[in-house]
């Protein structure tokens, strides 16, 4: 189960999406969400499909595992469609018994269901092309100019990056007590609510001492390796934004105004 | 709020508890109606060990692995969806929550057992507060049916956790230097 937790949704494949950098990938992840949002309901909304389908087209992921993670939406866009279209008052299209479809019902529901499919698409297309080192490397960055403000952008990133690393460990950690416990005659599943507690805690207490001490390992080494926050510090992997960056950047800030355009006269 | 400078074992406790969080959402009691799992216990552990500012930062840093595509969510589930999603609210809460918990803790020297409880109840107010109002909105229920859904079925499983981690504060604090 936790084998590719540090993978997570991240689908290796090459393509020229996964190439990008991945502050690109944010800020278009940030454009994309925007200009579905400013599409409006007509042309506009067309159009922010179509650029949608030529990045998942790009990205070279199956399409059929951008819905697969649909599922925790579904009852929420299905309910969503239903209410629109049977609540909203307007010109009947069609009537039957005591349902009444409108027009603008009808409309309102295919709209609100295309964004919110929309955004849960682009969402994906963030975690399918970017692993989340990189993402956080990202984050990082995007941040920073934010440092001035308080926000504490490299601790964060570090922060991320720690506890990456550190939950296949404690998951391994828990399995192995579980099953020396259960070796020792601990039963988990029998007994009432308190009983049950009581035998919890044989497995809570010595997973938070051994996560505790591989935290204080953590935290001397990194104090012997004279570690001193974000300033100064040089990294493994340099970020690095080349021409595809740069064009893939304004082709979405351009396509974003003829979205917005587009939703606003069409 | 003095935000720009954590020290290291600051740092590396809060992703501590981001990381057992997420490692508590698999470690489940079964019971008859809700199982119980681990992870509001570590939420709990985190605002009343950590301190509010950094105990909100480990539940930040936990959701947003979750956002990133990490299944640490409730199921294994992970992604923006969930967040959206019913029961997104909980996640939120997880970070407000836990900052309340922590701010009232902080504000007493040595907290006594009672002083605790109280705290995590407060934190707990809020977690259900935004959870069930996200349920509520998300799922079209009236504010009645999202408590009886959102909240009640919890109830006994938390008041026991809130216990279990006040009793455990006792005995944990010393084991963490800030």
């Amino acid at each position: 189960m936790f084998t590719g937790v540090t993978i997570g949704q991240y689908v290796p494949v090459e393509s020229v999406i996964h190439n990008l950098d991945p502050r690109t990938k944010l800020l278009l992840t940030l454009i994309a969400m925007v200009a579905v949002l400013a599409a409006g309901s007509g042309w506009g909304l067309v159009l922010v499909t179509g650029c949608i389908a030529i990045l998942v087209f790009l990205t070279r992921v199956p399409w059929l595992l951008y819905f697969r993670g649909m599922k925790p939406l579904f009852i929420l866009v299905a309910l969503n469609f239903l209410i629109q279209l049977f609540m909203v008052p307007g010109e009947p299209l069609l009537q039957w018994r005591l349902v009444t479809i409108t027009r603008q019902g009808l409309t309102l529901a295919l709209v609100m269901t295309a964004r919110l499919v929309l955004l849960f698409i682009i969402a994906q297309l963030l975690t399918f092309t970017t692993s989340p080192v990189s993402l956080i490397d990202g984050i990082e960055r995007l941040l920073s100019p934010l440092r001035r403000l308080g926000v504490p952008a490299h601790e964060l990133a570090m922060v991320m990056s720690i506890a990456l690393r550190f939950i296949p460990v404690f998951y391994e950690e828990s399995e192995k007590i579980v099953k020396a416990q259960v070796s020792r005659g601990a039963d988990f599943e029998s007994g009432n609510l308190i009983t049950r507690a009581r035998n919890l805690s044989s497995v809570l207490v010595p997973l938070f001492i051994k996560a505790l001490r591989r935290a204080d390992d953590l935290a001397l080494a990194m104090e012997v390796r004279c570690y001193a926050g974000g300033g100064g510090r040089t990294r493994l992997r340099e970020l690095r934004m080349r021409e595809a960056d740069y064009l893939f950047l304004a082709g979405a800030l351009l396509a974003a105004v003829g979205v917005r355009l587009a939703g606003m006269h069409l | 709020m003095k935000s720009a400078k954590i020290s290291l074992r600051g740092m590396v406790y809060a992703s501590m508890f981001a990381a057992l969080t997420a490692v508590g959402a698999y470690i489940t009691i079964p019971l008859q109606l809700v199982p119980i799992t681990l992870q509001t216990l570590f939420t709990n552990l985190a605002g009343a060990l950590l301190g509010g500012y950094l105990g909100a930062l480990s539940q930040l840093v936990y959701v947003l692995l979750g956002i990133m595509g990490l299944p640490v969510f409730a199921g294994g589930k992970a992604g923006l969806g969930v967040l959206l999603g019913p029961t997104g609210g909980y996640l939120v809460g997880f970070i407000a929550g836990t900052y309340f918990m922590g701010k009232m803790i902080e504000r007493r020297e040595q907290a006594g057992f009672g002083w605790i409880v109280l705290a995590l109840g407060v934190g707990h107010v809020v977690i259900y507060g935004l959870g069930a109002l996200q349920l509520s909105v998300v799922a079209h229920l009236s504010a009645a049916k999202a408590l009886a859904v959102g909240v009640l079925p919890f109830l006994p499983g938390d008041i026991l956790k809130i216990l279990v981690a006040a009793f455990l504060t006792l005995k944990l604090r010393e084991l963490i230097k800030l």
